[in-house]
């Protein structure tokens, strides 16, 4: 079953990421939304092991830090993030 | 689609409010929440006694406007609400305390709830932390 | 048939009223017969360490409560090798029996399996 992973703290203060890419599965996406979002920064260390994996990110949370979306991720706003739950068999929030 | 929807965040934290965006969200597109589950902080969420100042967003009565007004189940945990200080007039009551701050449409009730809700709905979703 | 829930405890015991909480859901799930199972994750792993004092932090000890997992018919429970490993810790340290340990591919066919997931 394909798991959908939500993120949502900062990849450089907390381990939640480290953790959730060691047990993403082949079938598995995440989705970054809050401070999860700055795992994007193009200089940033947190975004080699993320761009061979499945990755959304709510969009307007990238918006309000002036991040782009980087050509291998997917931008969401809300009705997309609905239907991402809905075509993942379950979501995985990692709180 | 049936959504289960949980909150373990208070109303300033974003989450909170990325949690009602995704509630709203999914019943603008026609899916059904079978209930609203808030768990640990997320039963500061349901607090009627809230004041944010005018210019900001007011995440606590947006979320009891929204309940009220889809009628849905909205149940906040008696246990994780008591340890908070987050009473309805009968637990106030019962435990002689000053204030309530917890009224209709929220509705106090135990973890099974929640389970309930996973059982019957075709998605749990979980909302917490920043 | 009843859908599965797996719930992935990565709190400290001590860091506040996060672990029991986790635990609690835990407990109701199996008080009403569900299937459900337990992953200790990151630093969930504490709570599984033996001889713990909780009374010298004013705290109510949470072994009481893990000891009454299986009593309340919940006999899945997990724990993550590799957040063993980082903390120095071996399986045969963990106070509380019939915790199985899953190594890295374990764990994520585990999350796998399970219909719903909460990481607390």
């Amino acid at each position: 079953m394909s798991t959908l992973h939500v993120l949502s703290h900062s990849p450089f203060s907390d381990t939640r990421l480290g953790s959730c890419l060691r047990l993403l599965g082949s079938d598995d996406a995440l989705l970054l939304s809050g401070d999860a979002v700055y795992a994007v920064l193009p200089q940033g260390s947190a975004l080699t092991p993320l761009q061979e994996k499945t990755v959304f990110i709510l969009e307007e949370d990238l918006l309000a830090r002036n991040l782009d979306c980087p050509q291998w991720a997917t931008c969401v706003d809300y009705p997309a993030f609905v239907e991402l739950s809905i075509r993942y068999d379950k979501v995985n929030s990692w709180l | 689609m049936k959504f289960a929807i949980a909150l373990y965040s208070a109303a300033h934290a974003p989450s909170s409010r990325r949690a009602l965006r995704f509630a709203e969200a999914a019943l603008a597109s026609g899916h059904e929440i079978v209930r609203l589950f808030f768990y640990q902080d997320g039963v500061h969420s349901a607090s009627s006694n809230i004041v944010t100042p005018q210019d900001e967003q007011d995440i606590a009565q947006q979320w009891a406007t929204f309940v009220s007004q889809h009628q849905l189940d909205g149940v906040v945990c008696i246990a994780a609400a008591l340890r908070r200080g987050v009473l309805n007039e009968d637990e106030a009551a019962r435990y002689q305390r000053p204030g309530v701050n917890l009224k209709a449409p929220w509705e106090l009730s135990g973890l099974g709830q929640l389970h309930d809700a996973i059982q019957t709905a075709d998605r749990l979703i979980c909302f917490g932390g920043p | 048939m009843s859908k599965s829930l797996l719930i992935i405890s990565r709190q400290a015991p001590w860091s506040g009223p996060g672990a029991k909480e986790a635990l609690d859901i835990v407990l109701a799930g199996g008080a009403f017969d569900l299937p459900i199972g337990l992953l200790f994750l990151d630093d969930g792993i504490f709570q599984l360490l033996a001889n713990q004092n909780a009374a010298a932090i004013e705290q109510k000890n949470l072994s009481a409560n893990l000891q009454a997992l299986t009593m309340f018919g919940v006999d899945d429970l997990y724990a993550c090798n590799h957040s063993l490993s980082e903390r120095g810790i071996t399986p045969a340290g963990l106070a509380v029996a019939d915790v199985q340990s899953l190594s890295t591919e374990e764990v994520r066919a585990l999350i796998d399996r399970y219909d719903q997931v909460i990481t607390l």
